[in-house]
């Protein structure tokens, strides 16, 4: 199709602004966490590393950061287990009830994090009868993580069919030794791509978290929304935003190139 | 001795479509057996049910004598070859064909062993580090038999599988097959929508419409005697002719089929008189559509191409004859399994 001059020159002004629009705020942050004045006033008089000496000695920092990590990961190796387990059974099996399943499997993801964390908030404390803490947080997270990994393991699962499974069948592997040999290893980058999904999703989660913490939990996230506005933490805030930025980008956008490469050969 | 493959009342139904029906077979051991059918008329059904992907609605699959209705694939002593391979694309040609050793637990030695000599068999020894995308479809195919074969199975089953390759390979592997299936001496259930296939290869064939049997011979049974009109035009080519037709050309006066080789054009006897139509030029022969005076019928001849000055044309008259015998009588309605 072609454009016009005009047309062209318009869609470019506005997809310019548009992307200055993302990412400038972001260029800020980051100039913010190198810049020597306290307050974040603009434009920086000068440049210094002090805050991120600072940051990396921060100790309410780095427990959330090791916060923060632990729940990523286990609410990930949760919705790994769990997520890789439904997609077999909704791709491979029939039973009643099967779609009902699959949407319940999916609305988590679609749900207002608000209506998740007041719900979980809820049933922890008055019908589970738990202490809210690092474990809540970790199931609470896990919810919505099953999805990306239940999503990519069901997509693959139903782009390849049961032919690899029938033949593994036929040379005389049973049902486990299948999984092992055939699908586990045909599975395996979708399933690395919706747990670094997973680890990202959760890794920045500020809402269901805020509901679902017990006191004295704080993860990265949590972290920066409290030390924000203490004028002297600031340009610390700055860094570990940064940080967080890094982290939350990187597994999503090895995982797509992962989901990427693996469409290519399966198409091949 | 038993049936290799004794299939009894075997039934099934997908939903609301039969797909099929009310079936008995019986498969001798080291027999190159073929189920011939269009697409939808319940061949591979048949033999998914054999290999144990499918369970029947009803009836019974017994293999070698023991019932093997209830047991999983994994349980029983045949195995595939699939229409696309279902090569594992994860796994080297070698790690593939020992897939089942590998499973079975034999000795890491002793599977390498009898993989490379499975190889050998199908002519593919030196591809063992390859992986399957590298391969071309023919190798490929390759592959799926040694896989298969390495298992030493007592019957295997191959659904469609030239069914992907070009005419030239398909030739090719049909030899070879058929080779193969000699010197393992061990039952073949081919199915094959391809009847040049099915009559090239098989011990018997059983033909299949609407998910039943609805004829079951030798290939030269059912080539020159097909019992009904599905079968004379889906097995090679027929002209169907009416009881009236029949009587002019001096047949029975029944509903009949003739091949095209089998009618004669300008016998010495006579015949017919009649008016080409229609002049098909296939390199080795021709194929001529003749209309016959008066009768309002229509009948095809084959003429081997002999190289003369001037060959037939259209608009040529003829006299058209079909030797007694050379047609077949059919059964008016589709005949019972």
């Amino acid at each position: 199709m072609q454009l016009g001059r005009v047309a062209r020159y318009v869609l470019g002004a506005v997809t310019a602004v548009v992307i200055a629009m993302i990412y400038l705020p972001l260029g800020v942050v980051f100039l913010n966490s190198i810049s020597a004045s306290e307050s974040m006033s603009w434009p920086p008089p000068g440049f210094t590393l002090e805050w991120w000496g600072r940051a990396l000695h921060s100790e309410g920092a780095l427990q959330a950061l090791g916060t923060s990590v632990l729940v990523a990961i286990a609410a990930s190796a949760i919705a790994l287990v769990l997520g890789t387990l439904a997609a077999m059974a909704l791709s491979r099996y029939r039973f009643y009830g099967k779609e009902t399943v699959n949407l319940l499997i999916v609305l988590p993801i679609a749900l207002p994090g608000i209506v998740t964390g007041i719900a979980l908030n809820n049933a922890f404390r008055t019908i589970v009868g738990v202490q809210l803490g690092v474990w809540t947080l970790i199931v609470a997270h896990a919810t919505f993580c099953i999805v990306t990994v239940y999503n990519n393991a069901f997509a693959r699962l139903n782009a390849s069919g049961t032919r690899l499974e029938e033949a593994s069948q036929d040379l005389g592997a049973g049902l486990f030794t299948t999984f092992r040999l055939v699908t586990f290893p045909h599975l395996k980058s979708a399933l690395l791509a919706g747990g670094l999904l997973a680890f990202a999703l959760s890794f920045d989660e500020i809402i269901v978290t805020t509901f679902t913490a017990g006191p004295g939990v704080t993860t990265l996230p949590l972290w920066i929304l409290q030390n924000m506005f203490r004028p002297s933490q600031a340009p610390v805030v700055a860094v570990i935003a940064v940080i967080l930025a890094v982290l939350s980008v990187v597994p999503l956008a090895i995982a797509q190139r992962l989901t990427a490469k693996d469409a290519a050969a399966v198409s091949r | 001795m038993d049936s290799a493959i004794r299939l009894r009342g075997l039934h099934k139904r997908f939903g609301e479509t039969v797909a099929v029906d009310d079936l008995d077979l019986d498969i001798e051991p080291g027999e190159f057996f073929s189920m011939l059918g269009p697409s939808g008329s319940g061949k591979t059904t048949v033999l998914r049910m054999i290999a144990g992907f499918e369970r029947p609605t009803s009836g019974s699959v017994a293999l070698f004598g023991a019932d093997v209705t209830a047991l999983a694939p994994f349980q029983r002593p045949v195995n595939t070859v699939f229409q696309d391979y279902a090569l594992f694309p994860h796994l080297s040609v070698l790690a593939n064909v020992e897939y089942g050793l590998r499973v079975a637990g034999v000795a890491r030695k002793e599977r390498r062993a009898r993989a490379e000599e499975a190889l050998g068999q199908v002519r593919l020894a030196g591809y063992e580090e390859r992986r399957p995308h590298e391969l071309s479809g023919g190798q490929r195919q390759r592959v799926a038999l040694a896989r298969a074969i390495v298992l030493r199975p007592q019957a295997l089953l191959l659904d469609e599988p030239l069914g992907a390759l070009d005419l030239k390979l398909r030739e090719q592997m049909q030899v070879e097959l058929k080779e193969l299936q000699r010197s393992l001496g061990i039952t073949f259930v081919f199915v094959t929508h391809d009847q040049d296939e099915a009559l090239t290869l098989s011990d018997r064939v059983a033909v299949f419409d609407a998910g039943r049997v609805v004829q079951l011979g030798t290939p030269r049974e059912v080539y020159d005697h097909p019992r009904n009109s599905f079968i004379a035009s889906f097995v090679g080519s027929s002209t169907l002719l009416d009881p009236d037709v029949a009587a002019a050309l001096g047949l029975d006066r029944a509903p009949m089929a003739v091949r095209p080789e089998r009618v004669t054009l300008d016998g010495p006897a006579g015949g017919v008189p009649g008016t080409i139509a229609e002049v098909i030029y296939t390199g080795p022969e021709h194929r001529l559509v003749v209309d016959l005076d008066g009768l309002g019928a229509r009948i095809t001849a084959l003429e081997p191409n002999t190289g003369a000055a001037r060959p037939r044309a259209r608009g040529d008259r003829v006299t058209v004859s079909v030797e007694r015998g050379a047609a077949a009588p059919l059964e008016t309605e589709p005949a019972p399994a």
